[in-house]
């Protein structure tokens, strides 16, 4: 039974990852660039929903609607005045930007919130947990709305890009934006979207993970975010389903590296097999090579 | 007849490149009116430049009386304008049933009418509307390119370079296209390396080297001066 609940975990924890994944992929996918502060987008998410609930006194779903709406309008301003000045600039150029944002975000939360932990309010607890197999094995509330919440953002993303007007002139864009253009689709607004959508994933995944480890510091979102990082490459960077598999598939080898073979090697297991994985496929694994006809 | 775009003294710089050197000229309701040149001679800089992807120093475009020099390139389509880019870029990811709707994107909800009529133009597409644009023949794809840009009803036209990398009896047929799209009434801008081929359906053509427009007349006048016949038809 330790298996399955190892099990259980890291698809838990690697359903945090995959929504992380889901954000920066879709960025990668639309802007071309990797917006190396999106972890930390999950801290100020997680934030908000701290104050929101010990300092405002409001309920979980208000202050989580709360993190969601800052994150998002967070993520629509940073593109504005960090990124979008550099839309003609080299690749090079905005990757630095993106790692100068990170480092503003934990300053600018050092500055607010100090440097001391603050432990976050347990706001899934009232999520009565799973008995099966006649209460041999046990599935925590929290694990299951993690997973739930993956489960249905990805749904809903997936729909959303395969299915609406909008979600396809983004794919549209991500392809080729100067033909986008040529149809009429406006490449700025599609890409602001595109972050809003980003960041508010970001919140929903700072408020998820802050619940399943409840310590808040201002560095909280680096490694997560450089591991949903890794997750995104690993399934194949601009691919939804790629988010999610290698989220998932990130997730079950943290837990059980964690479980079965040592603590302190899980971190560098983790990242060796993504290095074979890209060894093996430069794409990631759902991520497909582009052949274009001349 | 009216004339619809008004092109006045454009130039172009890539830089310090200056790629347009104060091009003018005019497309009039119905025509076909072809851009020839050599390569590098600043064709697909003129479409670009009216289509908004790249701006002039000076002078400007009018298209139905109205100055398109400010107007952002994603605007540009819905006063009528659409251009189908050298190179075709459909979107190789996307399948050509959805090619054909980011091509009807400004009209808001696709239209089945629409959809019929480039289906009846290009049955091929019709077969294919569930497949990736990638897979496509290079032929297929320009005939999507046309598609698309044809949902959005154009008043004008601008073709790039449509038979570039085809093989000669597809080129046969794009050309046939072009001609059939011309009856039914859309006036077109077209650009080609092909010169003999663009000139014989063309109502009037301009010939460009090195960002210059250097000689003008009827299709038939370009075809039969000996300047043309010798850089562009080959003797």
């Amino acid at each position: 039974m330790s298996f399955l609940t190892n099990l259980i975990n890291g698809l838990s924890l690697g359903s945090v990852y995959a929504i992380i994944a889901l954000g920066y992929t879709m960025v990668y996918g639309i802007a071309k660039m990797l917006n190396f502060a999106h972890g930390d987008v999950i801290m100020i998410g997680g934030y908000v929903c701290f104050v929101s609930v010990m300092s405002l006194g409001l309920g979980a779903i208000p202050s989580i609607l709360l993190a969601i709406i800052l994150c998002t309008l967070l993520g629509i301003l940073v593109e504005r005045l960090a990124y979008k000045p550099l839309r003609q600039a080299p690749s090079l150029a905005v990757l630095i930007t993106a790692i100068g944002v990170s480092y503003f975000l934990q300053n600018a939360a050092l500055l607010i919130w100090g440097s001391a932990g603050k432990v976050f309010p347990s706001l899934l607890d009232g999520i009565p947990s799973l008995q099966l197999f006649d209460g041999q094995l046990t599935v925590s509330g929290k694990a299951l709305v993690n997973i739930v919440v993956c489960l249905i953002t990805m749904t809903v993303l997936t729909l959303f890009t395969g299915k609406t007007r909008v979600g396809k002139a983004m794919r549209a864009v991500s392809e080729d934006k100067g033909a986008a253009q040529l149809m009429g689709i406006n490449v700025d607004a599609t890409i602001s979207l595109t972050f809003a959508i980003g960041s508010g994933l970001a919140a929903v995944a700072g408020v998820l993970l802050c619940s399943t480890y409840p310590m808040l510091m201002p560095t909280t979102g680096s490694m997560p975010g450089i591991k949903a990082f890794t997750a995104a490459v690993f399934g194949g960077i601009g691919s939804i389903p790629g988010a999610l598999l290698g989220g998932l598939l990130l997730g079950v080898l943290e837990i059980f590296c964690n479980a079965y073979i040592s603590q302190e090697l899980s971190n560098a297991i983790v990242f060796g097999v993504l290095i074979i994985v890209l060894l093996v496929r430069p794409t990631g694994l759902l991520g497909k090579p582009i052949r274009e006809k001349v | 007849m009216d004339t619809i775009l008004k092109v006045d003294d454009i130039n172009v710089f890539y830089g310090s490149i200056h790629a347009i050197k104060g091009v003018s000229f005019e497309v009039k309701q119905g025509e076909i009116v072809t851009l020839i040149g050599a390569n590098g001679a600043g064709k697909s800089t003129t479409l670009n430049t009216i289509s908004g992807l790249l701006h002039s120093k000076t002078g400007g475009v009018t298209f139905m009386g109205e100055d398109l020099s400010k107007t952002p390139c994603h605007k540009v389509v819905s006063k009528g304008l659409a251009l189908v880019p050298e190179g075709r870029r459909v979107f190789l990811q996307m399948t050509v049933q959805e090619n054909l709707e980011m091509g009807a994107y400004i009209r808001g909800k696709v239209n089945p009418d629409d959809l019929e009529h480039v289906f009846q133009r290009f049955p091929r597409l019709k077969e294919r509307r569930k497949q990736i644009a990638g897979t496509l023949s290079g032929g297929e794809q320009q005939m999507l390119a046309m598609g698309r840009a044809l949902m959005s009803h154009p008043k004008l036209l601008m073709l790039d370079e449509p038979s570039m990398g085809l093989a000669p009896i597809l080129v046969e047929q794009i050309f046939d296209i072009i001609q059939e799209l011309h009856k039914d009434g859309t006036t077109i801008l077209l650009v080609e390396q092909n010169a003999r081929a663009a000139l014989h359906i063309a109502d009037r053509g301009y010939v460009l080297e090195t960002g210059k427009i250097v000689t003008t007349g009827t299709g038939a006048e370009l075809l039969d001066s000996p300047a043309i016949k010798k850089a562009y038809l080959g003797g």
